[in-house]
């Protein structure tokens, strides 16, 4: 018989995995697991793309051209010393009746451009310079698209699936979790224990704003640690030191304080949405959904008749965490910590609002809990 | 002894209808109190008023404690079983106890675990598969493994057979029940827990028309079995209630002279059941 606060808090939150294990604990590693089949199935692909490339190179080099003719280039050196280059061209052409000719006919054509001594130096370092046709850029602008972030994209692209499906998931889970317990009348036992109100309501609420980003970002990493392990097996067969390149392109500890700072800090922004989701859970009778949207539709409707503003929509929608893409990253991420615009007095305020909320929901779960 | 339930004037009122309407309440430890009533006379908003589940007007005190301000410090003394469909149906027996023992300081494991052996309630299955009697049986299990010093039972029987009933009831006496503990049940099956009762509240309306112990239940209430002429000059003495028997009447009374009943038939100390029916007629018949 414990009665340590860490335990009890453990029993929380526990309690909450085991309700919503589906959704908190099996949806994250679920999808980590078809994201990185999705992966696995595109190197089969890309590896199906390769042979297939060989073959039709092969097919390119056999090939005849429109006359009927296989192209093959001589090169000889002349009595002075020059290289020269010629064009032999073999009719391959067959007799109507199908039988092999009698006579082949050759045709030497010289080919000056390609006896160029660069062409065939073949000691010198070879490397590939794509050409840019909007010109150069200068230093600066190749530093800060240099090669050491090339793959975070691709990392982000993989962290913004993952917080996408926590999205959803946390919105459900804050709609259900101070009403389905209530539903099924199940809400006499919890009250039974010696848990207070307070408790259960930041239980549920660090679930929805730690625990379970937790549980996305575990799998998030894990998927895209299996995305760079594709992309050293896809470096490793053009025999290039893939291990070695592969590193150079992702800062591991600047992508982790990258998306789980970031994730943090947006949910610290969105708080008060977290806590407006939680009150109409508490509050609810019928449909917790229905009285998280309707009050907003009704004041937002309000003001554009009345007073032709959008600032409830605009307020609403500046707490969303952003998914859109800023800067080089995929948002969520700490280049765009959501109070550097709007200044850390609205982040407090949220704070204070979201505050507010919460505290309606403990009155709401001890005086107004039944259906 | 030591207070348990001290309640005085306490009110409720859900828009106009008056759930409870002024009622006072002392019980010592080690009682057993029978809270009877018909459908809708405020039982169970009253022992909710108790547990700290719903507002309440009045003084109130619960173990010490006011249950309105320290509802979750309460619940460390206190069990209830509200009625057989409050267990979480997506949990598993396992780690319903895990939830429990995870956050309640008197409650025993082992115990919760020995007593569930002797059921069929395996500790793998999730509640949502078990019978009504067996949930029963497990949220029993889990309130006999809590050390608390006030049990609480809202038709914790409602809608078992007559089998899980009895053993419900028995277990309870037999295997929680001591001098240091109290217990409150509510209950429509009065036959039933009327011999593990020492003291009964009846309720009617909100309001509170008998609340005494056992004891004295038998000494100011009296039972006369009459028949033919005998029956009839029995009527004529003023009496709670009545009910027809085979060839005669039963009639109660209450503080009457025994002496002058004897002569007219057999007198006994009525069941609760007729007791109450007497009351609550009387009552209604008041008004």
């Amino acid at each position: 018989m414990t009665d340590t606060r860490s335990q009890r808090w453990r029993s929380l939150v526990r309690r909450e995995l085991r309700e919503y294990r589906v959704s908190l604990v099996w949806t994250p590693f679920a999808v980590a697991v078809l994201l990185s089949l999705l992966m696995l199935a595109g190197l089969f692909v890309a590896n199906q793309f390769s042979n297939l490339g060989e073959i039709v190179l092969d097919v390119i080099s056999q090939a005849q051209d429109e006359d009927g003719l296989t192209v093959n280039l001589r090169m000889t050196v002349d009595e002075d010393g020059n290289r020269v280059a010629e064009l032999v061209t073999e009719s391959t052409e067959s007799l109507a009746d199908g039988l092999e000719p009698l006579r082949r006919d050759y045709q030497v054509e010289p080919a000056p451009d390609l006896a160029d001594e660069a062409l065939w130096s073949f000691a010198s370092d070879w490397s590939f310079r794509p050409q840019d046709s909007s010109g150069a850029p200068d230093q600066d602008e190749r530093e800060a698209s240099g090669p050491v972030t090339s793959l975070h994209p691709l990392l982000y692209g993989i962290h913004g699936i993952m917080l996408l499906v926590l999205l959803l998931v946390t919105v459900n889970y804050l709609q259900g979790c101070l009403y389905v317990d209530r539903k099924d009348r199940s809400i006499l036992f919890w009250k039974s224990m010696p848990v207070s109100a307070w408790e259960e309501v930041l239980a549920k609420l660090s679930v929805a704003l730690l625990v379970a980003p937790a549980m996305f970002l575990v799998a998030s990493v894990l998927t895209q640690w299996a995305m760079l392990l594709v992309a050293l097996v896809l470096s490793s067969r053009v025999q290039v030191d893939a291990l070695g390149l592969v590193l150079a392109n992702v800062q591991i500890a600047h992508w982790l304080l990258d998306q789980v700072g970031g994730w943090l800090a947006n949910a610290l922004w969105s708080l008060p949405l977290y806590a407006w989701l939680m009150l109409a859970s508490a509050g609810a009778r019928r449909s917790p959904t229905l009285l998280a949207v309707t009050p907003l539709v009704v004041l937002v409707a309000l003001e554009a008749v009345l007073l032709g503003s959008q600032t409830v929509i605009e307020a609403v929608w500046g707490r969303m965490p952003r998914l859109t893409p800023d800067g080089t990253s995929g948002g969520l991420f700490l280049q765009a910590l959501p109070w550097q615009g709007g200044g850390l007095l609205a982040m407090l305020a949220g704070l204070c609002v979201a505050a507010g909320l919460l505290w309606g929901c403990v009155w709401l779960r001890r005086n107004r809990w039944e259906l | 002894m030591t207070r348990v339930v001290e309640a005085r004037g306490l009110r409720r009122r859900f828009g106009e209808q008056q759930a409870v309407a002024g009622v006072d309440l002392q019980l010592e430890a080690g009682s057993v109190l029978g809270l009877i009533g018909p459908n809708g006379a405020g039982k169970t908003t009253l022992l909710r008023s108790l547990l700290g589940l719903t507002r309440c007007e009045g003084e109130l005190s619960v173990l010490g404690l006011d249950p309105r301000r320290e509802q979750a410090r309460l619940m460390r003394d206190v069990c209830f079983i509200a009625d057989t469909a409050v267990l979480p149906r997506w949990m598993r027996v396992q780690e319903l106890l895990d939830y429990t023992e995870g956050v309640h300081p008197r409650f025993s494991r082992a115990h919760a675990e020995r007593l569930l052996a002797r059921t069929e309630v395996g500790l793998q299955r999730r509640i949502a598969e078990l019978s009504k009697g067996m949930t029963v049986q497990l949220h029993l299990a889990l309130v006999m493994a809590i050390d608390a010093r006030l049990l609480i039972l809202d038709e914790p029987t409602l809608g078992l057979d007559i089998l899980f009933r009895k053993q419900f009831f028995e277990q309870l006496l037999n295997d929680y029940f001591d001098e240091e503990r109290t217990i409150i049940i509510s209950t429509h099956q009065v036959e039933e827990v009327e011999h593990i009762l020492t003291h009964a509240m009846f309720m009617n309306r909100g309001r509170t028309l008998l609340c005494d112990s056992m004891l004295a239940l038998e000494q100011r209430y009296v039972e006369l079995r009459a028949v033919g002429e005998a029956a009839t000059r029995a009527a004529t003495i003023p009496h709670l209630g009545q009910r027809p028997l085979l060839g005669g009447r039963a009639l109660i009374y209450e503080d009457v002279n025994r002496e002058l009943l004897a002569p007219l038939g057999d007198l006994c100390t009525p069941a609760l059941a007729d007791l109450f029916v007497a009351k609550v007629g009387e009552d209604n018949g008041h008004d």
